[in-house]
Formats: C-alpha cells, sequence, structure tokens
C-alpha cells in the first residue's frame, strides 16, 4: 500500500514538474487509421465555414490539398492551445470542433486539387536542395519533397502557398512564436534562416507549381 | 527433404570437388591456413562472449515511439545531459533521434567519466555514430538504446547517423562537446549546465 502511494505520489510530482508538450498528437496507428477513415462528405459541410477566410483574397493559408495529418494535428493544436491564432479565430473555432469534425474536414481539404503557384521559382538562397552543413541546417527539399509536395507523416505541402503567409510562418518559428512543432524542429531550423532568406524561401515555394 | 538425402548431396558435391578441381599444393597450405584463422577467431569470439561477457552494446526496453514527445523519460524539456549524476558517478544523457537531427543538437560532456546515452527514435530507423571513438549504435523505433563509453580526448566531435533514413540523412548530425576534468569543473561551477 506505502508503494503505491509513493508511486502515485511520484507520478503526481513528475507530471507536475513537467513542461507542457508543444503538441499532444501522436500518430499512433490509431489515429492514423482513423484519418485514413475520415468522411469527406461530412468535411465539405463543414469546411463551408472555413471557406470564409481561408480563400484567394484573403491572408490566410489556403488548404486545398494540404495533408490531412498536417491540417488535424494544426486543428488539434489550436483546440488544445499549443498553436496560438494571434486573432485567437482558430482557437475559438477549434475549440467547437470534435474529433471526428477535424477528421472529417481534413480529409475533405486533402482530397481537393492542391493548390498551384504561378511558376518561375528560382531558389537564390541554395537551401533548398542542399542545405547548408556550417550552420547544421537539412535542406527543406528532405523534408518538405522534392517540389515541396509535403511528406508522411505531417510535413506539410508549401508549392503554391501565399507567399506572405509563408514568411510570417517561418518568422513566427524564428521568434518562437509558434512552437507546436515536436522537440522544436522547425523552430530550430527557422531561427537560423536570416529575415531576407525567409523572404527569398517563401517566395520560392510561393511559386511552385 | 531428409536429412539422409541431403548426406548423399553433400557427398556427391565433394566427389566433384574432387574430381574435377585441381587445387595446387601451395593454395591448398593457404585453405588449411585460413580456415584455422577463421577457427581460431570464432573460438576467440565465443570466449569473449561467454566467458568474458564482451557483448556489443545492447538493450532490450521498449517504447512507444509515436508518443516519444509525451513519455516522461523523453519529453521535449528533459532532452540532454541530465543534471544529477547517476549515483555511481556516470553522467546521463537522454536524446532523441528524428529525421533530420539528434536533439538536443548541442550537448557538452565530460571527458574521462562515464557516459550513458539513452536514445530514442520518433520516426524511423537511425544509427548514432561518435567518429575516434566507441559509442555506436543502432536506435530502433519502438526500443530505447542504451550505451555506456567514455570520451578520453577532449573535442569536438560530430554526432551522426550511419543508418540511411531518408532524403536528409546526409544532414542529420550533431555536435558533442568533451570537457577535460578541469573544464568541466568550471562549468559546473560557474557557468550553466547545458
Amino acid at each position: 500500500m506505502k508503494g503505491i502511494l509513493l508511486a502515485a505520489i511520484c507520478c503526481l510530482f513528475n507530471e507536475a514538474v513537467m513542461a507542457e508538450p508543444s503538441s499532444l498528437v501522436a500518430w499512433t496507428p490509431d489515429t492514423l487509421n482513423r484519418l485514413k477513415k475520415g468522411n469527406a462528405e461530412h468535411g465539405k459541410e463543414l469546411s463551408g465555414t472555413c471557406a470564409g477566410c481561408h480563400n484567394e483574397t484573403n491572408a490566410n493559408p489556403q488548404l486545398d490539398g494540404q495533408l490531412p495529418t498536417y491540417i488535424y494535428k494544426q486543428l488539434v493544436d489550436y483546440k488544445n492551445g499549443n498553436r496560438k491564432d494571434p486573432t485567437t479565430a482558430m482557437n475559438g473555432l477549434a475549440s467547437t470542433l470534435s474529433d471526428q469534425d477535424m477528421t472529417d474536414v481534413s480529409a475533405w481539404y486533402g482530397q481537393q486539387a492542391p493548390i498551384q503557384g504561378k511558376g518561375g521559382g528560382n531558389d537564390t538562397t541554395g537551401i533548398v536542395f542542399k542545405g547548408d552543413g556550417k550552420r547544421m541546417e537539412p535542406s527543406c527539399s528532405s523534408c518538405h519533397g522534392y517540389s515541396g509536395q509535403g511528406e508522411k507523416v505531417d510535413t506539410p505541402r508549401l508549392a503554391g502557398q501565399k507567399a506572405d503567409y509563408l514568411e510570417k510562418t517561418l518568422l513566427a518559428y524564428k521568434s518562437g512564436v509558434r512552437g507546436n512543432d515536436i522537440y522544436s524542429r522547425m523552430r530550430l531550423i527557422a531561427s537560423k534562416l536570416s529575415d531576407q532568406e525567409i523572404k527569398q524561401l517563401a517566395d520560392y515555394y510561393s511559386k511552385l507549381d | 527433404m531428409n536429412p539422409s538425402s541431403w548426406i548423399s548431396k553433400i557427398r556427391s558435391c565433394l566427389n566433384l570437388f574432387e574430381q574435377d578441381i585441381e587445387i595446387e599444393n601451395l593454395e591448398k597450405k593457404w585453405l588449411y591456413v585460413a580456415t584455422i584463422m577463421v577457427g581460431f577467431f570464432v573460438i576467440v569470439m565465443g570466449i569473449g562472449a561467454l566467458v568474458l561477457n564482451v557483448n556489443p552494446p545492447s538493450h532490450w526496453e521498449t517504447i512507444d515511439s509515436a508518443s516519444l514527445h509525451l513519455s516522461s523519460e523523453f519529453a521535449e524539456d528533459k532532452l540532454g545531459v541530465q543534471p544529477m549524476a547517476l549515483p555511481d558517478g556516470t553522467i546521463q544523457v537522454q536524446l532523441v533521434a528524428a529525421r533530420y537531427g539528434f536533439y538536443p543538437r548541442e550537448i557538452v560532456v565530460p571527458a574521462d567519466q562515464k557516459i550513458q546515452f539513452r536514445m530514442a527514435t520518433l520516426d524511423v530507423l537511425h544509427g548514432a555514430h561518435i567518429p575516434m571513438t566507441n559509442m555506436s549504435t543502432m536506435i530502433v523505433p519502438g526500443h530505447v538504446s542504451e550505451v555506456t563509453t567514455v570520451f578520453p580526448k577532449p573535442g569536438e566531435y560530430p554526432l551522426l547517423c550511419n543508418e540511411y533514413c531518408g532524403m536528409g540523412h546526409d544532414h542529420m548530425w550533431s555536435k558533442v562537446t568533451v570537457l577535460s576534468q578541469d573544464e568541466w569543473a568550471a562549468l559546473k561551477t560557474g557557468g550553466k549546465q547545458p
């Protein structure tokens, strides 16, 4: 009995001193299987609300053709407060969604034809394909794909995304305002980029088709 | 196929070998030398493993790789050189291997002191290797790899992934700085423990 009590106290203490993880999403087989079975039709109904802000005309990111795993993770992170929207709009919206809603809306956007850039992008930083060994900076393409199409499990598609949004996101990672990347992987990468490089990379990926 | 038919097959092969292939005497001698050497080293390895207990680093401990960041040991704020040494003075280092880096990206450890690395992977199979030292192991998804080593020489070392893990494999390395005992003591008293 004493041992159980002691273990319980230890557990409580351990929980208390542990800092909040950057995301509560874990890519367990259960979560991945659930995402595969998302109901896109129900997601389509829900996406009506999303389309009011996520469209071609405003500054918010476009979601068509984005990886369902990425959209789902962002929604869960918004709901749990791991990712904070400066306007709090996304935190408020996500908190009204159930886990099934988030799965379904992710499935819907994942099935749409991906957004396309205008073409003519040129990587002037040299980081997209080669990275920078001196700064321990891996190449963007090693995780985001050769054409910026995104990769399993939750590395987002970048090709064709709005340049302003990409720049804002990289700057948010760099300053630590955005911190829902597990083990700070994107924060570490962005912190080594200059603001100029961030602008160039955003421009490059926004033009990819 | 039963064992007797196997034996007869082997016999016929040996007969062919004797009939068809001529082996020079000198070549035969070297064949004997090579066979004896192989046998000798197998015996040495066997004695080493079974009697002297000299084995490659291995450690059977499982962990859920998918929720590594939610575990208590490999939580994001628990990684790196642990502030408290183990009772025998060994310094424990918790590392996570994930495409494409070891986290934390830079660690500082002392020379001439036992360092116990405990490593797990967030995604696929990785390797951990520090050149010019005997620190090398595989990091298998679902398992905790544990290696204990002593760095005799202070200096800066890369910690490399030596199992192909994807497109960014060649970028997967982190920095290990080994300090002399004096520098380490100064760091512990006057500096900030990394």
